[in-house]
């Protein structure tokens, strides 16, 4: 395994370079505890200055593979939350000649021009950038570029951690008293601020009659407690957390109502249950009288039958019949 | 061997007509007994989150109202056999409408184990033994399709409820949505006000009988003066049930299958997210589940109602509780997302066509003038099974570590359960074949001589054939 030190783009030793190269490689320093013991590569002694200055940080290590085959670019997102040493490999695997391909690193748009390393491996071209975030000025996307035919990427984007709220309004009443939280998943902001906005222009929480900002037990999360909610507290709020390497925040929606808004509908419901029950139980005395009446005209039929069978003989039964009957059509 | 089905009540049921507007009204009863327990946790997340209670605390809500339901089965019947079903429904939904009122003014958990579980755990009593007392009386003949209609209110509120909470939540909060609720429960006081008491109705060519029959009214209530305190008490809720062999039977085979019995649905979705199904998938699971348990219920009351099933209806039951026993030891077997919807599938069909004839082998066995109080019996008595079934079956989850053993132990429950209900019934059957023989001959003999046109209380608990029963008004008319 060839190690060679590429401090720029192309590759491979001027004359004139050789006998630094030998010197370095004679000197080669034993690997500092910070870097990373698979790395395909020695460090340089910059970088040791680097490491001994912030070796009380952790390293944090991120790969990117490529083929040739790749159409789309990689893209792998790095939540931060505090400084760290980063150090981040692009490996590119082909099938042509390494010695063509050119490898480049930006961040965002500029070029950076040192601190990288080349190697190769068979047929596998490795790339190494390492630094150190501190603050936010050093957070952002940072993209291997391996220049062959066509240009292949890998993009490490490296981002504050996300506030976890509410993705739904939180909807509540006059009167009543509500909490809003916002939580940081596995981080520690060094400080939480609460917001409120109409509109686009936001407006610090805090000091109002009866708001109040409670930080939880853990530095984690973080309450905005509201005692005596009016109308006009409803709206949009923002928890914000301040971290070393920037800012984070998050929007929750707080919907107040009063208490008549779900009370119309209720008394609405209550109305037509009223309403129908009355109708259905005035459609069944209805429906009842009716029948009682003919009920009691069938009666009468009977009894006159009855009496017809028992005081006279047959013969005066149909005339009587009709009789009655057209009497009580 | 054609064992007959217990007689028609002395009141000679419609079978239609009117009898379709309460199998309407009985559905939205039902409906809302058994769905709204189930759907209301919908919002037990965010009332855990601002009661701060813990997550058991929030469950006992849901268990102290299907306690209560259960356990107001005896009262709902005595209620009913006094006043009707058309009062103690309407009661029925005005304390579901206030408790969830009430509910919506809660500051403490312990206030919703009181509004919300107690009252409308109560109210819902109130909606559910009525319900299912007037389809009895109501009908005879087409008794288990209205049986299967009527069932069919659950699944279909449930599939209903369910979203339509969840949109109440969005748009108005948990307050808001309670109150809301309390109003659409109060709709149970409409199905109520449908559900017309029977007048007993004189034919006009017994007109003669009737002058008669006054005559003996008199005369009879001079020998009930003298009745004992036990049978006062029977009269409001019929203890000597518990003498009839039939109900005896029912109530041993059912308490066995309900422990066993409700467990695999509310482990349905945590089982399939143990198997690696993502949580939305899991729930579709269930909605299938509730589809097909939808149309399974009244298509299996069509069955039940068929002339070969209808004699032989308590085998028909046995049978679908077996069928849902082997479902529930097949259920391991199912591993991959495909197989878990088959699963689901013959689990609705199972789970319905129990439940559409869960009811009517009862009233079946007791005839539908006692329904009422077998009822009352019947739910007060399951309620221990139905609420430590699914505790234990958790406990057998925790235990063991695996879904598939909690699977096989309630599908074994359940098939021990089908199985004691076949031996007992086909024992019973027979046993009924045996005394309605001895009875015909009886009937002979005393046919021969003059009878009185009424019988006493304490007579025999099986009544005639329908083409007798006319001529009999029995004085144990259990409504209006």
């Amino acid at each position: 395994m060839r190690a060679l030190p590429g401090l720029r783009g192309p590759r491979g030793p001027t004359p004139g370079l050789l006998p630094f190269l030998c010197l370095l490689a004679a000197a080669r320093p034993s690997l500092a505890d910070g870097s990373d013991p698979d790395s395909p590569f020695t460090s340089l002694p910059v970088r040791e200055e680097m490491m001994a200055k912030y070796s009380n940080l952790s390293l944090e290590s991120h790969n990117i593979s490529l083929t040739e085959h790749a159409s789309m670019p990689i893209e792998k997102n790095i939540t931060l939350d505090r400084p760290a040493n980063i150090q981040l490999t692009c490996q590119l695997t082909t099938s042509r000649d390494l010695n063509s391909v050119n490898v480049t690193w930006k961040k965002g748009d500029e070029l950076l021009e040192n601190n990288y390393l080349i190697n190769e491996t068979g047929n596998i071209l490795y790339t190494q950038y390492m630094f150190t975030i501190i603050n936010s000025k050093q957070m952002g996307s940072y993209s291997c570029f391996f220049q062959e035919e066509k240009e292949l990427r890998g993009t490490f984007h490296f981002k504050v951690p996300k506030l976890h709220g509410r993705n739904k309004p939180l909807i509540s009443y006059v009167g009543d008293s509500t909490v809003l939280t916002c939580k940081c998943e596995g981080c520690f902001p060094l400080n939480w601020t609460w917001y409120s906005s109409n509109g686009s222009v936001q407006v610090p929480v805090g000091v109002q009659k009866n708001k109040c900002v409670m930080n939880g037990t853990y530095a984690n999360e973080t309450s905005l407690k509201i005692t005596w909610l009016l109308e006009e507290d409803g709206g949009s709020y923002w928890c914000r957390a301040l971290f070393q390497l920037g800012e984070s925040e998050e929007h929750i929606e707080l919907v107040v109502l009063s208490y008549l808004v779900p009370l119309k509908p209720f008394l609405a419901i209550v109305a037509e249950v009223v309403l129908l029950v009355t109708v259905i139980l005035l459609c069944e005395k209805y429906t009842q009288k009716k029948q009682q009446h003919s009920d009691n005209e069938k009666e009468f039929e009977q009894i006159e039958q009855l009496k017809s069978d028992d005081s006279n003989g047959i013969e005066n039964n149909a005339p009587r019949l009709r009789k009655t009957e057209s009497a009580a059509q | 061997m054609a064992p007959m089905p217990s007689a028609p009540p002395p009141c000679l049921p419609p079978d239609g007509g009117w009898g379709w507007v309460v199998v309407g009204a009985a559905f939205i009863s039902i409906g809302f007994s058994y769905a709204f327990p189930k759907a209301v946790t919908v919002f037990y997340k965010e009332i855990q989150e601002i009661f701060h209670a813990t997550h058991s605390e929030i469950a006992w809500i849901s268990s102290i109202m299907l306690a209560v339901m259960y356990a107001g089965g005896p009262i709902s019947s005595v209620l009913v056999n006094k006043y009707g079903s058309r009062p103690v429904v309407m009661v029925g939904g005005l304390l579901c409408c206030l408790g969830m009122v009430l509910a919506s003014f809660s500051t403490s958990v312990v206030q919703l184990y009181l509004t919300m579980g107690f009252t409308v755990g109560i109210g819902l009593a109130f909606n559910l033994q009525p319900a299912l007392t007037i389809i009895g009386k109501y009908f005879y003949k087409k008794r288990p399709m209205a049986n299967g209609l009527a069932m069919a209110g659950s699944p279909v509120f449930l599939s209903t409820l369910a979203p339509f909470n969840q949109y109440l939540f969005n748009t108005y909060g948990w307050k808001g949505s309670f109150l809301i609720l309390g109003g659409i429960l109060l709709n149970a006081c409409v199905g109520g006000s449908l559900m017309r008491p029977l007048v007993p109705k004189q034919t006009t060519s017994k007109s003669k009988n009737k002058i008669g029959i006054k005559g003996e009214d008199s005369g009879l209530k001079k020998i009930h003066k003298k009745k004992s305190t036990w049978e006062r008490v029977n009269k409001y809720l019929d203890f000597s049930l518990f003498k009839h062999r039939g109900f005896l039977i029912y109530l041993s085979g059912n308490v066995i299958m309900f422990v066993g019995f409700f467990a695999p649905i509310i482990f349905l979705a945590p089982y399939a997210k143990d198997q690696g199904i993502d949580e939305y998938s899991a729930a579709f699971l269930l909605s299938v589940m509730a589809f097909v348990d939808m149309f399974a219920r009244p298509s299996v009351g069509l069955i039940a109602n068929s002339k070969y099933i209808r004699p032989r209806i308590q085998y028909f039951f046995s049978f679908a509780v077996m069928f849902n026993g082997v479902c529930h030891l097949l259920c391991p077997l199912a591993q991959t997302y495909p197989s878990l919807v088959v699963y689901a599938v013959f689990f609705g069909l199972g789970f319905g066509s129990v439940s559409s004839v869960l009811f009517e082998t009862l009233m079946d066995l007791v005839g539908a003038p006692r329904f009422s109080s077998a009822v009352g019996l019947v739910t007060v008595v399951e309620c221990g099974p139905v609420l430590l079934g699914p505790p234990l079956a958790g406990k057998l989850v925790d235990i063991t570590g695996e879904y598939k053993y909690m699977y096989m132990a309630c599908g074994a429950i359940v098939v021990v359960a089908s199985v004691w209900l076949l031996i007992g019934n086909a024992i019973n059957y027979r046993l009924l074949e045996k005394e309605k023989k001895k009875k015909q001959a009886r009937k002979k003999i005393m046919n021969t001589l003059e009878s009185k046109e009424s019988e006493p209380l304490s007579k025999s608990k099986h009544l005639e054939d329908v083409s007798k029963a006319e001529t009999i008004p029995s004085e144990r008319e259990t409504n209006i």
